[in-house]
Parts: structure tokens; C-alpha cells; sequence
């Protein structure tokens, strides 16, 4: 049975090793330019205060070349690979067997379902994870010294300096991606075995799995971990890339990086009066007047935020939930298939 | 008289629409068996059921004794020709051999080799590129060189040019001596069936509506034609199939094992295809329409 499937998927592997090899390609002919300009800025082994400066000169620097188009390609690249996996390979895998009726054919030689559908999904699922990897791997080695740069840069408005879990950036490194490709992968099967229509089961695959790329960041992974917590002097704002805002009777800060946590995700911030708990509202003797005296009134700045030291625990703990989301959704697919509803 | 295929109140049903019900049959063993009925009988559904493909909705049907697609033994004693005969357009000729070779461990490659041959079959050339007639003997090939004990072939020949539909099931017969197989065959060409099998099954809406060895249903069918009659003053023994009346005369088809005496009538033979759909045209109103029933002589 591995052999059919495997006779069956060559066109689209020989189309994946062709993906990897030019994605390959492009960031080997730059990577090694842009890591050599990272020394030149002097970033490699610098101490101290002076790194943020210098780490954001190589930014500006690496953005006025071709790297930020280069960065931005590879990030959408793995962004979409997963999506790409699920529409072109997981939907039609067995809605293609439906539509041609070949099932019949499959499913009547000496062979059970379960064995056709084990074999079916293992190989281009394993090799959808395994593209992935292989692309985020290959990124993550050409955007390393940008990563790096990105976390030591002092409030970098850059596009190039997204911090390790910036939106779009952390779904594009580490293992992530391979969690996407598993997920979007079955997802694209299960909806081609209920649809039976590769067509219709593209659209269902592109509609959920897209659903699931915006509520995960948004709405799960702040909360896959408690976040640390710190509070802040409102003089501190303007290193903190902050700002105050006041409108009407409340104010509100805004935080965009944290020096003492370099590259951190922040999540939220607030504000706490003396006795440390949470305010919005201007107190009365404060009305009309600016910040300073918010802060004379013991008012700082708190905020929420993930360190990077658990950007591998977040990392991991998305994979497992993509991963065991696939091992449910292959897992429905077999026992659908055995109750051989064709 | 072992059956090959044995069922008991047989059903399936897609969401509200029932495509067999309450289906009661037994298919006898070492014959090949005419499964004849209209579109809509409920052919496609009981082969598929036979076949594993299908779960039964309700009832129970038994395979040479065993659930239809229980495991891989009872898979390999079942080959499967489904309608319209369904092959991977992408692959070869030898692709399809060595798929056969690869999912069944019973596969007679020799067979398999032998028959491409003879049927002047290119190896390399796609499946997808093959004419109806060839992908059907393609197909034929994978379902008899897995060595079954039964074969089932649904429609077989109905998308097939009356020259492909002849060799085709010339090819079929062979493959049957060859092999002693027990062979299902379904179509709504009576005509097509009349060459090859020797026991005949008419399915009209789920129900068998006569079933025997060819040869038997022929012997104790005849068509009478005499003066105008009630056909209910017949002989205890003689029941009527159809009826029907001009002004002066009346035409019967009755079943009897006992002879004609009345010499009130000329007695003609009838052949199977009248037979068949003499039957089909009993089974009721709803069955008669002319439209479900493509003849071919």
C-alpha cells in the first residue's frame, strides 16, 4: 500500500523537494552576506550598554538591502506552506478517490480501509511535516542574526526587528510550522472524506484552518502560559517605548518593549495606584493636568508579559495542541472509514 | 445448493432515501447469476453491500459465509468490478499490475500477464487513456487475477459499444472456465446477460420477483394466446404474469411446471428477455415506465 501511495503522491513530492531547493537556494545566496554584515556592525559579541545601538544600526542597515524582502517572502512563505499542504494534498487525498470512484477499486482489493487510510495518511503526512520543518529549519539559520538583533535593539520600529513572538514571526520559526502542516494536513483529509469533493473540501480546509491561524495567537496562546507581571515608574515610559493616554475621565499606557526583557511578548498593560491595585480613572485632583501627576498620586505602570525564556514552552505546547488536533481529526477519519460509510 | 450470497431483510438507506429495502435473496453457488432489474432496483447497492463497500443498514447479508469486508481473508475471496470500472487514470497498465501484485497476496501474475497479452493490452500506456472497452478489461483483469471465489460485476458492460460489451464478456467466460468462479452479474440489458449466465435474479424495487436456472424458468414459462378469457378461470396450477386483452383475444404469460392442455390455446415458448421483463412489468405501476428499461435485443 506504500507503494500505491507513494505512486500516487510523486508528483507532489517531486513539487516539495523543488519548493525546498529554491527556497534553499535564495537563502543560501544571502544568508551568508547578511550574516558577515552582522559582524561588520560589530553586533557579535558586543557587551553592554552599547549593543542595542549597534544591534539597531545592523537592522537598518541589513533592511536597506534585499534582506527585507527576502525576510518577508520566507515568513510568508512558511506561513502559507501549511495551508498550501492541506489544500493541495490533504483535501483531494481521498475526495480525488471519491470523485473517480477508485475507491471502489481500493477498498476491494486484499488490503482493509484501515491499512489504505494508514498508509495514505502517513506518507504525505510525514512529509508535510518534514517540508515545513525543513522550511522553518533553513529560515531560522538565514534569520538568526536578525532574530538576535531584533531582541537586543532598542526599540526598533523596524519591520525587520519583530521580537521572537511578533505575530507572524513565531508561526514562521522553530516547530510551530510543523504542528500547522500536521493539522492542516488532516484537516484537508477528514474534510475531503465528508465532502467527497476535493473542490468543496479545499474551501471548507482554507476557511477553518485560517479560523484556527487567527483565534490561536489571538485568543490561546497568551493564555497557554500565566504571564509574568512587573510594574514600571510612569517616568520610565519613554524607555519602555510607552505612551500615556488620557481621554475623558480615564487614562490608559501603552508599552512596547521591556529593556530589562529583551525580545519579551507583552501582553497587556495597565496601571496600579499605591496599594497595587488596577485603575483607569483619572483621580479627581489629577483632572487637567499631565502625567507627573498620575505618578505623584503613586500611580505606575504594570504590565504583562511572556519572557522569552518561554518561547520554548509556548513553541512546544502550540505543537502538541496541532499535533494532537491532527492525531483527532486522523484518528475520526479512521473510525469513520471503518464504519465504511462510502 | 450452497449460496454464495445470502441475505435477510436486507436494507440501506442514504439519509431518508432507502436504495434497498427489506431485500430477502440467496444467490446460489458455481453458477453465473443474471442480477436483472430496472434502474432503481437497488442492483448497484446490494453488489456494493456484497462487496464490504457498504455497511447494511438494516438486516444481514452473508458472503461465502462471512461479513462482506470483514478482513483481508474475506477481501481477497471477493473480486469487485464496480460500475463504470473505476481505474487510477495517472497510472500504466503495469502500474495497475503491480498495484494488484502489491495489495493482493493471492495474485496470479502469470494470469495477469497472459491476459494483458492476449488483449494486445500496452503496458505503459496511462489508464487514463484507455477506451471504455479497455479500461473494463483492465479492470476485469484486477478483479480475476486476485484469485477470487466469486466475482462481482456491477454494470459491467453497460457503458460499453456492443463490440467492446461482446469481447468483454467473451473475455469473461473465459476467465470463468478457466477458473471455476461463482459469478454475479447485474445489468439492465437482459439482453447482454441472455449469452452468459445460467440462473437469473429480476430485483424490481428491493424484491425478487422471479428467480432460477435459466434453463428452468424457460421451461415453465409460456405465452398463450386464445380467444378472449378471464384469466382468473385458469387452472389452479397456472399463475398468470401478465395479462393482456384486445377486443377478441387475450395473451397470458403463465408460469406452470404442468403441461398446457386446454387447446383453446396456442402455446409459444418465451424468451428470457420477455420473461424478465414480463416480471419487471408486474412488479407495479411505478415499474413500468418504459424509459427505465433499455432494452437491447
Amino acid at each position: 500500500m506504500i507503494w500505491l501511495t507513494w505512486r500516487q503522491f510523486r508528483v507532489q513530492a517531486a513539487a516539495a523537494i523543488a519548493v525546498l531547493a529554491a527556497f534553499g537556494v535564495v537563502l543560501a545566496a544571502t544568508g551568508s552576506h547578511l550574516a558577515s554584515l552582522y559582524r561588520s556592525d560589530g553586533v557579535t559579541g558586543c557587551r553592554g550598554g552599547g549593543c542595542g545601538q549597534l544591534a539597531s544600526s545592523f537592522l537598518d542597515d541589513a533592511g536597506a538591502g534585499a534582506y527585507s524582502v527576502v525576510y518577508a517572502l520566507g515568513i510568508a512563505g512558511i506561513v502559507l506552506a501549511p495551508a498550501v499542504i492541506g489544500l493541495f494534498w490533504g483535501a483531494p487525498l481521498i475526495a480525488r478517490e471519491f470523485e473517480t470512484g477508485t475507491f471502489r477499486l481500493a477498498w476491494t482489493q486484499t488490503i482493509t480501509r484501515t491499512r489504505w487510510l494508514a498508509a495514505k495518511l502517513a506518507l504525505p503526512g510525514l512529509a508535510a511535516m518534514a517540508v515545513t520543518a525543513g522550511l522553518s529549519l533553513m529560515f531560522g539559520w538565514w534569520a538568526a542574526p536578525i532574530g538576535q538583533a531584533a531582541r537586543l535593539a532598542t526599540g526598533s520600529s523596524f519591520p525587520l526587528g519583530m521580537g521572537p513572538f511578533s505575530l507572524l514571526a513565531f508561526d514562521a520559526h522553530g516547530i510551530t510550522p510543523l504542528g500547522y502542516a500536521a493539522f492542516a494536513f488532516t484537516l484537508g483529509v477528514t474534510a475531503g472524506l465528508l465532502l467527497r469533493r476535493a473542490i468543496p473540501a479545499m474551501a471548507v480546509t482554507l476557511a477553518i484552518f485560517a479560523a484556527v491561524q487567527v483565534v490561536m495567537p489571538l485568543g490561546i496562546r497568551p493564555h497557554l502560559f500565566p504571564p509574568d507581571r512587573t510594574t514600571a515608574a510612569i517616568t520610565s515610559l519613554s524607555s519602555l517605548s510607552g505612551a500615556t493616554h488620557m481621554s475623558g475621565g480615564s487614562f490608559a499606557f501603552t508599552v512596547r518593549n521591556l529593556p530589562s526583557q529583551p525580545g519579551a511578548w507583552i501582553i497587556s498593560t495597565g496601571a496600579v495606584n499605591a496599594s497595587g491595585h488596577p485603575v483607569s480613572t483619572i483621580p479627581a485632583a489629577c483632572r487637567h493636568q499631565g502625567q507627573s501627576c498620575l505618578a505623584s498620586h503613586g500611580i505606575r505602570v504594570a504590565v504583562t508579559y511572556e519572557p522569552t525564556s518561554r518561547y520554548w514552552a509556548i513553541q512546544w505546547t502550540e505543537t502538541a495542541i496541532y499535533l494532537a488536533l491532527a492525531l483527532a481529526l486522523a484518528g475520526y477519519c479512521f473510525w469513520r472509514l471503518a464504519r465504511r460509510l462510502s | 445448493m450452497t449460496a454464495v450470497v445470502e441475505t435477510d431483510g436486507l436494507g440501506k438507506r442514504y439519509r431518508r432515501l432507502w436504495a434497498l429495502a427489506d431485500c430477502t435473496l440467496s444467490i446460489p453457488a458455481g453458477h453465473v447469476v443474471g442480477l436483472v432489474g430496472p434502474n432503481g432496483a437497488g442492483k448497484t447497492t446490494l453488489l456494493s453491500l456484497a462487496a464490504g463497500l457498504l455497511a447494511p443498514t438494516t438486516g444481514t447479508i452473508e458472503v461465502l459465509g462471512g461479513r462482506p469486508g470483514a478482513g483481508p481473508a474475506q477481501l481477497a475471496r471477493v473480486g469487485f468490478l464496480a460500475q463504470d470500472a473505476p481505474v487510477y487514470a495517472g497510472l500504466s497498465v503495469a502500474d495497475h499490475l503491480r498495484l494488484g501484485a502489491r495489495l493482493n497476496p493471492g495474485w496470479d501474475a502469470e494470469l495477469a500477464r497472459s491476459r494483458i497479452e492476449r488483449l494486445d493490452l500496452d503496458p505503459a500506456q496511462k489508464a487514463g487513456k484507455l477506451s471504455g472497452g479497455q479500461r473494463a478489461q483492465l479492470a476485469l483483469i484486477l478483479a480475476v487475477a486476485k484469485r477470487p471465489e466469486l466475482l462481482l460485476l456491477d454494470e459491467p458492460v453497460a457503458s460499453l459499444d456492443p463490440l467492446a460489451r461482446r469481447e468483454f464478456l467473451q473475455d469473461l467466460m473465459g476467465a470463468v472456465a478457466e477458473q471455476d468462479l461463482s459469478v454475479v452479474l447485474s445489468s439492465h440489458l437482459i439482453g447482454d446477460l441472455e449469452r452468459v449466465c445460467d440462473h437469473l435474479i429480476v430485483l424490481v424495487g428491493s424484491r425478487v420477483q422471479v428467480a432460477g436456472p435459466v434453463e428452468d424458468l424457460l421451461a415453465t414459462h409460456h405465452l398463450l394466446t386464445g380467444p378472449r378469457r378471464d384469466p382468473a378461470t385458469l387452472p389452479a396450477g397456472q399463475q398468470v404474469i401478465t395479462a393482456s386483452h384486445t377486443g377478441r383475444q387475450t395473451t397470458l404469460l403463465v408460469r406452470t411446471s404442468d403441461k398446457i392442455l386446454d387447446p383453446a390455446w396456442t402455446v409459444s415458448e418465451v424468451g428470457l428477455e420477455d420473461l424478465a421483463l414480463a416480471y419487471m412489468r408486474q412488479a407495479g405501476p411505478g415499474r413500468r415506465n418504459h424509459h427505465h428499461l433499455e432494452v437491447q435485443k
